[in-house]
Formats: C-alpha cells, sequence, structure tokens
C-alpha cells in the first residue's frame, strides 16, 4: 500500500461542511491528528462534535471537504469508501453492544467467521487477551451485555473496536453515560489501552475535564466551527476567545485597561499575557490564580463560602478599589464580586477580610460591546 | 379483524433497549449516506393502497348505486333496526368490559391477591374461544338464549380481555412514585386511583375500549347463533340471498362509517398528555395493597367471572365431544380441515409478517409525517370487519382479475390485509430493539451493510416478528366471515366446518372443531399475553 | 442463531408451497381448463350430507372426481350470474328451483340431456328443459303438540298473518327455503297480498336463522308452531328425536299456498368446460340409483324421478294436494326486495 510508518493512522481533515435540510452543522471544520496521537473534541451540545465523528466515520456523506487517513482519501470529491472499508473503529455514547451475543462474541463479530476447531480456539484465545488489554477478566466472555456494568460495557466495545487492529479509533462521547467515579477509572484504563497500543484517537466529548485530562490535543468546537486546536495546557490557559475560555472552565472576567504589558482593573494591575489589544479590555483570570496572601495587595470581604471537599470556593466583594493605576473611574468598581478557589484547610467565615494576590498573566479578550 | 392491543402504547413507542435514543447531534438520515432510490417508500405507498381497497370499494359501491336507490336501502326501518341493536349493543357492553377489564387488571397487578399468576392469565384466557364459540356453548347451556342482553353476555365474556390485557400490562409497570407524591399530598387511596392511576391508564382503556368496539361490529357468527341482528349479520343474509346485491352493500357502507366514527373518537378520547417518566433514575416496582376483607369476594369475583367466560363454553364443549362419542371423530373431514387451516395460518402469517415490514422498518428508522399516515391507513382497514374486506374481495376480484378469483391467493391476501397491523405493531417494537446504531457499529466492524442488517437488525427483530406472526396465525385460525365468503372451492377449516354443522345444529359433530380451534389459539394466547407485557409502558 | 432463522424460513417456505400446489389443484379445476375427463366442480346449495351421498356413490361407478362449493341457493345463483362466463362451475344443485329460474332467465344454462329429461315427470321441471328436478319437499307447520290442539291450527298459511298469531309462529326469512315459499305465495296471490302477509309476518313471527333451529325452538317450548320443510322433521326423528319429540306435523293441503312443493333443481352450466360429465352426473342423480339414495337414505326429501318411490316414512306426494305452481314462474329477485322492503332482511 506504500504508506510509510510514519504516515500510518495519520488523520486529516479539511474544510468539512455538513448540512442537515437548513441547518448547518459543520462549517469548514479543519483537523490534523497525528499518528498515535490523542485528540479531543470537545464543545457544547449542538456544535456538531457527533456529526463529525460520523463523517469520520463513514456515516454520513459530508457536503464539502476531504478526510484523509494514512495518506488514503476516504472522502471528498469522487472518492467515498463506505464505513465497513474504513478500517475506523468506533465506540458509540453506550457501547452499541449487540445484545443477542454473548461479551465474547460481540468482541469477536470482526474478526474472520472462524470454522473448525483450531480457528475456534484461536479467536477464544484472541478475545481473551482482548479483554485483558481492557482490564476485563477473561471469565466475562460468556455474559451477556446487560449482565455487565455500564463501565464494563464500554470496555468490551473498546476491546471489540481494537480486535481489527484500526489506524484510527473514534470514541463518541464514550463515559459520558458513567457514574463518576467510574468515568475517571474507564477513562485512565482506555486512554492507556490506545496509547500503548499507538492508535490514533479522536475523543468527542461535551466534559471539559475530561478532554483536558485524556488528550494530548484539544480541538474546541463551537456552531460547526473549531475555535481552537492547541495543546490543553494552551488551550486552558490561552483561549483565544471568551466563550472558549468560559466553555473550558471558570473564568473571572474583569473589565480593564491595558497598559503596556500590564491592566489596571479593581484588582490592580494585572501582568498580561501577550496580546495586540490596547485601551479598555475584558480581563479572564482563573479563580485558582488568584491566591490567599497575608500581604497581598487586593483586599476583599467574604460573602459565603463554598465548601466541597479538596477545595472551597470562596465569594468576596472587593473593597481596593481606587488603586493607583485605575485610571478610569468607572473601572475602580467599588463592590465587585469574585470568586476564587482555596485550598480545604481554608474556610473564612462571611465577613472576614482577606488579602489577594494574583499568580501568573490573565488573558486580554476584547471588551464587551 | 385486529388485536393489537399493544397499538396505542406502542403507537409512541420511542426506540428502547440496550441503546438510549439517538444521541445529541445524530439526525434520522440514510445510513450509508447515499442517495438511496425510495424502494422502500414506494413499496410502503403500494401496500397502504392495496390495504385501503375495501375502503375504497364501499365507497365506489355506493357512488355507483346511485343516491336514490341507495338512499332508500339505508334510511328504512331495518336500517334503524339494526343501528339500534348495534348502538345499544355498544353502549351497554363496552363500559362493562372496560370495568371488569380495568378491575381485574388492577386485582391482579395491584393487590396482594392469592394466586394472582394464575389469575392473570385466566383473565386472558377467554381470547383463546373464538366469540362464536364461546356462544356455542351458552346456546347449549341456556337454549333460550336470545336479543340484546344475551349479545352483551357473550360480548363482554368473550371481549373483556381486550382491555384487561393492556390494563395489566400498565399496571405492571406504573411509576409508584407518582401515587406516593399523591398520597403524600393528602390523597386517599380512591382518589389516588382515580387522579393518578385512572389518567395512566387512559391509553389502555381507550385503546382496548376500541378494540371492543371494533370487534363487537364485525363480529357474525355468535350474533347469529343467539339471533341477535347486527349490522354483519344483516349483511351475511343479504349475501346469501342476493350474494353482492346493492342492499348488502348499503349495510356495509353504514358499517364502515360506524368503524370509522369509533376509530375517531378513540383517538380524540386518547388525549395528549405524556405518559412515560419524565426525568432521570431508575424506577421501582409498584407496590401491592392488601385487601383484607375483600379477599373473598375479590376471589369469588374472579372464580365467576372466569368460569362464564371459560368454563361454561368449554364444559359444553368437552361435554358434545363426549356425548358425541367417536362417530364425530371422522378424520377424512377432520384432517383436511385441520390441515389447511394449519396451512392458510402458516402461510397467511408468514406473507402478514414480510408485508408488513417495509412499513414497521420506515416508521422505526425514518419517522415523519409520511410515514404516520401510512400507518394510519392501515389502521383504518385494521378495522373493517371481515364481511366487507370479503365483499370487497369478491368484487374486486370478480371484475378485475378473474384469474384469481376464487383461489387461495385471494383469501391469503384479505388475511394479510385484516391482520396487517398485528404484524405491524410487533415489528416496530422488535424493530425499536434494533436501533440504527448498532447497524453502523457492526458496519465499523467491517461488515458489509447488508449482511450487517441481516446479522444484527433482523435477527434482534426476529423474535417480535415471530410473535407477530404468531398472533396473525391465531387470528386466521378463528376467521369465519372473510373465509365463508373468498375461500375456494372444496377448502374447509375449522372455522368453516364447525360454522357448517352448528348452523345445522348438529352441536356433536360441531364440537371437535371448536375444540380443536381452542387448543390451537391456547398457546397463541399465552404468546400475546406475554408479549403485551414487555410492550407496555415504552 | 442464523441456523434457526433459515430452520424456519424454510418450514415457511414448504409450507408456501404446499399451499400453492393445493390451491392450484383446487383451483385448476374451477378456473383453468380442467384435467381432462377426471374432474367437474358442482355448485351445490342441498343439503351437504345429501349432496355427498351422491357424489360419492357417483364417483364410486364413473371415477369422476367432483370438487363442491357449498353455498345456499341464492348465494351460489347470484354467485354464477356475477361470474358469468367464466364461472368455474359445470353443475348447480338447489334446494328450491327460484334460483334455477334465475340462473336460467340470466341465460347461462345449458340444454339438459333428453335422456336425463325423460327420468322426471313433466310437473318438476320446466317446459325449457333448461334444468330438471332433483328432488321435492313440501312445505308444512310443525306445532308444540303439548300447547296447541289439532283444532286450533290454521286452516291457511295466510291466517299466519292474523293478529291471533302474533309471536305465535317462527320461520327463518334468510333461508332460500322461506323464500321459496314466499316466491310461491307471490305466484299465486300477487304482489300486494304477499306484500301484506310480510309485513304481517314482521310483527308476528319470531326469526330464527335455520329451519333445524326454528324446530328445536319449538320442540323445547319457546313458540308454537314453525312453518319450515317436512324434511327437518323427519330427519330428526330418525336420528334422536331430541329436536322433534314435542311435535306435530300439519299439512295445510287443500292447493293452499302453505302446501307448496318446492323442486330442488339440477342444471349443467353452459360455461362447463366438461359439459360431458356434467350431464352425466346430472343423469346419475335424476336415475334409479340416485333417486334410490333419496328413498333409502337418511335426507326425507320426496324422490322425483325415475320412478322411484319416497321414503315410505313420508306422505305421499299425492295426498299432500299441493297447488300447481310453474316452477319456471318463481322470481326470487321480486321476493328479497319485497322481503328487504317489509325489513325482514
Amino acid at each position: 500500500m506504500g504508506v510509510g510508518p510514519a504516515e500510518r493512522g495519520r488523520l486529516e481533515v479539511r474544510e468539512l461542511a455538513k448540512s442537515f435540510g437548513a441547518q448547518q452543522v459543520l462549517r469548514g471544520v479543519t483537523l490534523s491528528v497525528e499518528p498515535g496521537g490523542t485528540t479531543a473534541i470537545v464543545g457544547p451540545s449542538g456544535s456538531g462534535k457527533t456529526t463529525l465523528l460520523r463523517l469520520i466515520a463513514g456515516f454520513e456523506r459530508a457536503d464539502a471537504g476531504t478526510v484523509v487517513l494514512s495518506g488514503r482519501g476516504l472522502a471528498g470529491g469522487d472518492t467515498w469508501v463506505p464505513a465497513h472499508h474504513r478500517d475506523v473503529g468506533y465506540v458509540a455514547q453506550d457501547g452499541a453492544l449487540f445484545p443477542h451475543l454473548t461479551v465474547g462474541q460481540n468482541i469477536a463479530f470482526g474478526m474472520e467467521r472462524a470454522t473448525g476447531a483450531r480457528a475456534r480456539r484461536a479467536t477464544r484465545t484472541r478475545v481473551g487477551e482482548l479483554l485483558e488489554m481492557v482490564s476485563l477478566d477473561a471469565a466475562l466472555a460468556e455474559r451477556r451485555p446487560h449482565e455487565i456494568s455500564g463501565g464494563q460495557q464500554q470496555r468490551v466495545a473498546l476491546a471489540r473496536a481494537l480486535a481489527r487492529e484500526p489506524e484510527l479509533m473514534l470514541l463518541d462521547e464514550s463515559f459520558s453515560a458513567l457514574d463518576a467515579g467510574l468515568r475517571v477509572a474507564t477513562r485512565r484504563t482506555v486512554g492507556a489501552v490506545l496509547r500503548d497500543a499507538g492508535i490514533t484517537t479522536v475523543l468527542v466529548t461535551h466534559d471539559q475535564a475530561e478532554a483536558l485530562s485524556f488528550a494530548d490535543q484539544v480541538a474546541v468546537m463551537r456552531d460547526g466551527l473549531l475555535a481552537q486546536v492547541d495543546s490543553p495546557l494552551e488551550v486552558y490557559t490561552r483561549p483565544v476567545d471568551r466563550a472558549t475560555a468560559e466553555f473550558l472552565g471558570d473564568a473571572v472576567l474583569l473589565e480593564a485597561w491595558v497598559d503596556g504589558d500590564s491592566a489596571s482593573c479593581s484588582l490592580g494591575s494585572v501582568r498580561l499575557a501577550p496580546t495586540t489589544l490596547r485601551g479598555r479590555v475584558q480581563l479572564m483570570l482563573r479563580p485558582e490564580q488568584i491566591r490567599v496572601d497575608e500581604h497581598g495587595p487586593i483586599r476583599g470581604v467574604v460573602l459565603d463560602t463554598d465548601y466541597f471537599g479538596p477545595e472551597s470556593t470562596v465569594r468576596l466583594e472587593l473593597t481596593s478599589g481606587r488603586e493607583p493605576g485605575c485610571e478610569t473611574s468607572t473601572l475602580a468598581r467599588e463592590g465587585q464580586v469574585i470568586s476564587i478557589r482555596h485550598s480545604s484547610a481554608f474556610i473564612a467565615a462571611r465577613g472576614t477580610e482577606l488579602r489577594l494576590r494574583i499568580e501568573g498573566d490573565a488573558i486580554a479578550f476584547p471588551p464587551k460591546p | 379483524m385486529t388485536t393489537d392491543l399493544t397499538a396505542p402504547d406502542a403507537r409512541r413507542a420511542t426506540v428502547v433497549g440496550t441503546a438510549a435514543a439517538p444521541g445529541p447531534g445524530t439526525r434520522s438520515g440514510p445510513a450509508s449516506g447515499r442517495r438511496r432510490p425510495p424502494v422502500l417508500a414506494v413499496i410502503a405507498v403500494l401496500i397502504a393502497l392495496f390495504s385501503l381497497m375495501p375502503l375504497g370499494y364501499v365507497a365506489v359501491m355506493t357512488v355507483t348505486t346511485g343516491w336514490e336507490t341507495a338512499s332508500t336501502l339505508i334510511f328504512r326501518a331495518r336500517v334503524g333496526e339494526l343501528l339500534l341493536n348495534t348502538v345499544l349493543l355498544m353502549l351497554v357492553s363496552v363500559p362493562l368490559c372496560v370495568v371488569l377489564g380495568v378491575g381485574g387488571a388492577w386485582l391482579v397487578e395491584r393487590t396482594r391477591l392469592r394466586g394472582n399468576r394464575f389469575w392473570a392469565l385466566a383473565l386472558a384466557a377467554p381470547l383463546a374461544i373464538p366469540a362464536f364459540v364461546n356462544s356455542y356453548g351458552w346456546v347449549s347451556a341456556v337454549p333460550s338464549l336470545a336479543g340484546l342482553w344475551s349479545g352483551v353476555l357473550i360480548s363482554v365474556l368473550s371481549y373483556f380481555p381486550l382491555v384487561y390485557i393492556p390494563a395489566a400490562a400498565t399496571l405492571s409497570r406504573l411509576d409508584p412514585a407518582l401515587e406516593e407524591s399523591a398520597a403524600s399530598v393528602g390523597l386517599g387511596p380512591w382518589q389516588v386511583f382515580r387522579r393518578v392511576v385512572l389518567p395512566q391508564l387512559r391509553l389502555a382503556m381507550t385503546g382496548g375500549a376500541l378494540l371492543v368496539g371494533l370487534h363487537l361490529l364485525s363480529e357474525y357468527g355468535a350474533f347469529a347463533m343467539i339471533r341477535f341482528d347486527t349490522f354483519t349479520t344483516a349483511i351475511m343474509v343479504q349475501f346469501q340471498s342476493t350474494f353482492n346485491g346493492a342492499a348488502g352493500n348499503m349495510l356495509a357502507s353504514v358499517l364502515v362509517v360506524l368503524c370509522l366514527l369509533l376509530l375517531v373518537a378513540e383517538v380524540r378520547s386518547r388525549g395528549t398528555a405524556r405518559y412515560a417518566r419524565v426525568g432521570s433514575g431508575g424506577q421501582a416496582a409498584p407496590g401491592r395493597m392488601p385487601l383484607g376483607r375483600l379477599h373473598v369476594p375479590a376471589q369469588l369475583g374472579l372464580l365467576l367471572l372466569v368460569g362464564l367466560a371459560v368454563g361454561v363454553p368449554m364444559w359444553f364443549v368437552v361435554r358434545w365431544v363426549v356425548l358425541g362419542g367417536s362417530s364425530i371423530w371422522a378424520p377424512d373431514e377432520l384432517v383436511p380441515a385441520l390441515v389447511q387451516t394449519l396451512l392458510y395460518g402458516l402461510v397467511g402469517a408468514a406473507a402478514t409478517t414480510v408485508v408488513a415490514f417495509p412499513m414497521a422498518f420506515l416508521a422505526v428508522r425514518r419517522p415523519s409525517w409520511f410515514t404516520r399516515s401510512l400507518e394510519l391507513s392501515n389502521y383504518v382497514t385494521s378495522s373493517m370487519p371481515g364481511i366487507v374486506v370479503g365483499l370487497a374481495f369478491v368484487t374486486v376480484s370478480i371484475r378485475l382479475f378473474p384469474s384469481v378469483y376464487q383461489t387461495a391467493v385471494v383469501l391469503v391476501a384479505a388475511y394479510v390485509l385484516l391482520f396487517l397491523p398485528r404484524a405491524l405493531v410487533s415489528l416496530r417494537s422488535g424493530l425499536a430493539q434494533a436501533p440504527r446504531e448498532l447497524e453502523e457499529a457492526a458496519q465499523a466492524l467491517g461488515v458489509r451493510p447488508f449482511l450487517a442488517f441481516v446479522r444484527v437488525t433482523l435477527r434482534l427483530a426476529a423474535p417480535a416478528a415471530a410473535g407477530g406472526a404468531a398472533l396473525v396465525f391465531l387470528a386466521i385460525v378463528n376467521e369465519l366471515t372473510a373465509t365463508l365468503l373468498l375461500s375456494p372451492n372444496g377448502t374447509r377449516t375449522l372455522a368453516t366446518q364447525f360454522w357448517a354443522k352448528s348452523s345445522e345444529i348438529d352441536y356433536a359433530g360441531a364440537a371437535p372443531y371448536a375444540l380443536l380451534m381452542v387448543v390451537l389459539s391456547a398457546p397463541m394466547t399465552y404468546l400475546l399475553f406475554q408479549q403485551s407485557k414487555k410492550a407496555a409502558g415504552q | 442463531m442464523t441456523s434457526r432463522l433459515h430452520h424456519t424460513l424454510g418450514v415457511a417456505a414448504v409450507a408456501a408451497g404446499a399451499l400453492v400446489l393445493s390451491a392450484c389443484g383446487s383451483g385448476a379445476s374451477g378456473g383453468s381448463s380442467a384435467a381432462g375427463a377426471g374432474s367437474i366442480t358442482l355448485y351445490n346449495a342441498q343439503h351437504e350430507s345429501l349432496t355427498k351421498e351422491w357424489v360419492d356413490a357417483f364417483t364410486k361407478q364413473t371415477g369422476i372426481k367432483v370438487t363442491v362449493r357449498n353455498g345456499s341457493d341464492t348465494e351460489l345463483s347470484n354467485q354464477i350470474m356475477q361470474e358469468g362466463q367464466a364461472s368455474p362451475a359445470d353443475v348447480f344443485l338447489t334446494e328450491n328451483s327460484p334460483a334455477m329460474t334465475q340462473v336460467e332467465n340470466a341465460g347461462l344454462f345449458a340444454d339438459v340431456d333428453k335422456a336425463t329429461l325423460a327420468q322426471v315427470p313433466e310437473q318438476y321441471r320446466p317446459s325449457t328443459g333448461k334444468w330438471v328436478g332433483i328432488a321435492a319437499r313440501s312445505t308444512v307447520l310443525v306445532y308444540d303438540k303439548r300447547k296447541v290442539q289439532e283444532n286450533r291450527l290454521p286452516a291457511s298459511m295466510l291466517d299466519l298473518a292474523k293478529p291471533e298469531w302474533k309471536g305465535r309462529w317462527a320461520a327463518s326469512p334468510s333461508g332460500a327455503d322461506f323464500q321459496a315459499i314466499v316466491s310461491a305465495l307471490l305466484e299465486l296471490k300477487g304482489e300486494a297480498a304477499t306484500n301484506d302477509w310480510l309485513t304481517a309476518m314482521k310483527t308476528n313471527a319470531k326469526v330464527y336463522k335455520g329451519n333445524s333451529t326454528a324446530m328445536k325452538a319449538v320442540n323445547s317450548g319457546e313458540v308454537d308452531t314453525a312453518l319450515i320443510y317436512h324434511y327437518y322433521y323427519y330427519g330428526d326423528q330418525a336420528k334422536t328425536g331430541e329436536n322433534s319429540a314435542n311435535l306435530g306435523t300439519h299439512y295445510f293441503k287443500h292447493q293452499d299456498p302453505g302446501a307448496f312443493v318446492s323442486v330442488s333443481g339440477g342444471g349443467v352450466l353452459k360455461s362447463s368446460k366438461n359439459a360431458a360429465a356434467a350431464q352425466s352426473l346430472l343423469k346419475f342423480i335424476t336415475g334409479k340409483t340416485g333417486q334410490e339414495v333419496l328413498e333409502k337414505g337418511t335426507s326425507f326429501e320426496y324422490a322425483v324421478g325415475s320412478d322411484v318411490p319416497s321414503n315410505p316414512a313420508l306422505v305421499p306426494l299425492k295426498e299432500l294436494q299441493a297447488p300447481t305452481v310453474d316452477p319456471a314462474k318463481l322470481n326470487s329477485a321480486t321476493v328479497t326486495d319485497l322481503m328487504t322492503k317489509a325489513g325482514l332482511l
């Protein structure tokens, strides 16, 4: 086939567009995934993530754009490779295990039909290997899908898809249906399996924590376009716009005025990440960037505290209003309320005065119109 | 005539089974992505048109008869008599059936009735006895049985299971949380029943009532035996006197109008409220209340009901069999009748399931106003009495397709038309268990689309398809009027032989046929009972 | 799993095949060309048991197979008329003559063989020779001996219209038998009188489905009398008698319409594809062997052909003083119209 090892599993999606009736769901999505890499496509419901995945899998046909896998065109122009020829693994939201087959039969579904005792033995062995790969007991092979838990079903679905050793694995909200604790464990197992096997993976999720922890590349999708494609750290700390910032985590947004490489606002003078914006801006900080420090320059009074174990979210009203450097009076807002995070040992009673400082850079966005 | 007991609930069926409803972002569209030629849609449309044929026949007949003749034939005293009989019969029988059905269902599903598993099945058992066998048994017991009240007696005893079965299935799936919340607001048990439980039973009650009404309108044998005149008996009499005369056709058109009125009434009374659980979380099993002092009366009441509905006819059938001795078991008559009944039943069931498939597939995979109206046309036809369908086929085949006239093809086609909805309902719920996502998963695993369809979807829908086929089989075994009209020369089925013998008051001779019909129907009734429990509440 | 599916499909295919074959078998004798001289189709409105005896004996003697379609007089006559030239029927047998006249007037009968006609006396067949009588039955009023005395019985059938008979007599108006009686009344007394009588019947008579049921009702004390045909009584008496033990028979005689003797007819259809075999069936039925079935068998209908006497248990035909009615003049279409108008149908 002439596909070099460096190319095996490289996914290239270019300008993919798709409408359903009058509604345009994808408007020109471009994405690259390195061979063996993991990408998470994250976005709110209705942003078109699942449609993108289904286009890559071959269940739907795009209106425009191309999909190329391992240098081989799958869709685009005159090319159309149907789903069953694409060598792409697909794990649906609820696993989509065949209810009329046992777990072992499910896993063996995509394998060559075994005729003869030796071939059947070989299949059984392979099924056992796959179960082990996803950390499941080999005895599960005789059970039916409805007899195992949700997390186990997901892993069986993965094993089933892995049986064919695909070049690309697509996970469609695979962990969304699981309970919180199970979700993390399953995610870790699955991630490890795919990484060890070196299979290119694309995960679709609406949970930003999942996207940030699972993948080495995060693509934020909104309204049929990819707003930002970057590493998890970059996407979280340097979001490209306000909507992306707010989607990926809590954000403290403040009005500010840019002055050189810092901005002034109700928190005083804040260091700014490199930006071309000048004048009035909207400043974004993550709550964990605002620390309690008894020597900090910012003062505030606690309104209420939300203790949730490992941390608390503290809402306080800023009292340091008229600081030198806040030129415009409207910026120096007496009584602005912000939320900060603090570690569990600290529970502030209502009315306590705290002093704060800022860690790291703030991000500047264009001001709210 | 149809017993699509699951129809009212299944019409709202969404995707069930291990797969959740299609996730956000998925749209229903062609799975392969290619623009497939609408073969399925065309086939479905053809089938729908075919199934509207009896209605078209009645309309054409009415028009060609001319208004003058038609009005003299329709607006006469006899029709008034028939109308009065029919309306009175329905007004009395249907509410009785609903009360007995719901009451029985409640006793069995929601109280600590002893032996409730036995009673659950016993209350469904009358369905295994065709109404005309029931009548035969009662006429043997009380020969002077005649008139409206006898008609009511036979109707109620034969048809109350049509309300009982969906009601029981719904009650067993009710969410106790609703009743508990009502109780916590201060409503007493009777009020809770009236304001919380009954509204949820609405679908079962209106659907069951509709079925009872339609069966009443189309029943012939049972009422003929007790000298109770309804439209259907009068049409049959006209047919025997004039074969295809105008008078009979006019009666048929009035009958059709009555059926359509019933349909409309049922649709209206169904209401628009949602009956599925709103909100997440699992559902506990509903609680059972103790009966206390009412326990013994309840047991006695149920015993009386089942005794009258099953005990009396079966006792007399067996009695006639015993009285008749060995002479009534004439193998050269009995065996051909049995074999032909079985063959027609099997072939009819298979044909109906196959014909139902395109429409069921469209309804589940590509729901739209188009598929819904296709289903509606089927539903309308299913309410046509067997005699009207028979008349329609006779006329159409004589005039347009003489080569198939009086052949098995026409009879099987009539069965398909009459019982299509039963197969449809079962197939639909079966296909709902096999959502498109499973086929796609199979394709992603490298299986060709057609093979994926066969190995996954067909395989998953097969049990439900078999269940639907079994129901059609049951219906064909018990069908009398269309068979009398359409069967090819020399055909004998158990039902027609039974009818021939009992018409000559050779009750002993008719007994083996009655017995065989009940024996054939019993397993299918059991299946119907089981299937409706699964489909309810979804 | 799939093997089970295949298995089920296989069974269904076999079943379908078998049914198709059997359908071809029964249909072939009808629509398509008959399989040589071997079989004919009989549209039979006579009692199944009687016809079965005839057909079995006929097949035994000649080897010709007969496929029987059962129905009632007018149902089958109308059906034959609707089918027209495409009718699969070769022979048509009835219980009463109006249906035969109907088919004859539609021009669908072929001429009956002279030899067959010669076997039956003139009064039991039309002069046109298009069909022939095969048996006969007499109208009779059966009455409950416990409730009704002989001298209180009606002298004429027309008396049943009087108010004193309200609710005291039963009949089966949906049956061709009764409709034949009405057609005789129509022929003998005219439309107006018939109309009046039918209107009175609507008020006076209790309606049953089938003569046997009416007779049973009288026997069980439900109703005083019933207007039926004689052989129902004799037939039941010969069996267990449980439906006629309490009954007496009253023959109206004196050429009253109620003494009407109805002729059962047989004819060969012009559309018959096997006319020779059809004619031979008719010849057999009206011949000695066929008529002896009536004499010796359990049908208790009157024999009409080949000088064979009727069953000795019956009142001899001569003694019945039946009115003279030309079988060819009995009109069933008018009768059903009149009965529909009267609200009986």
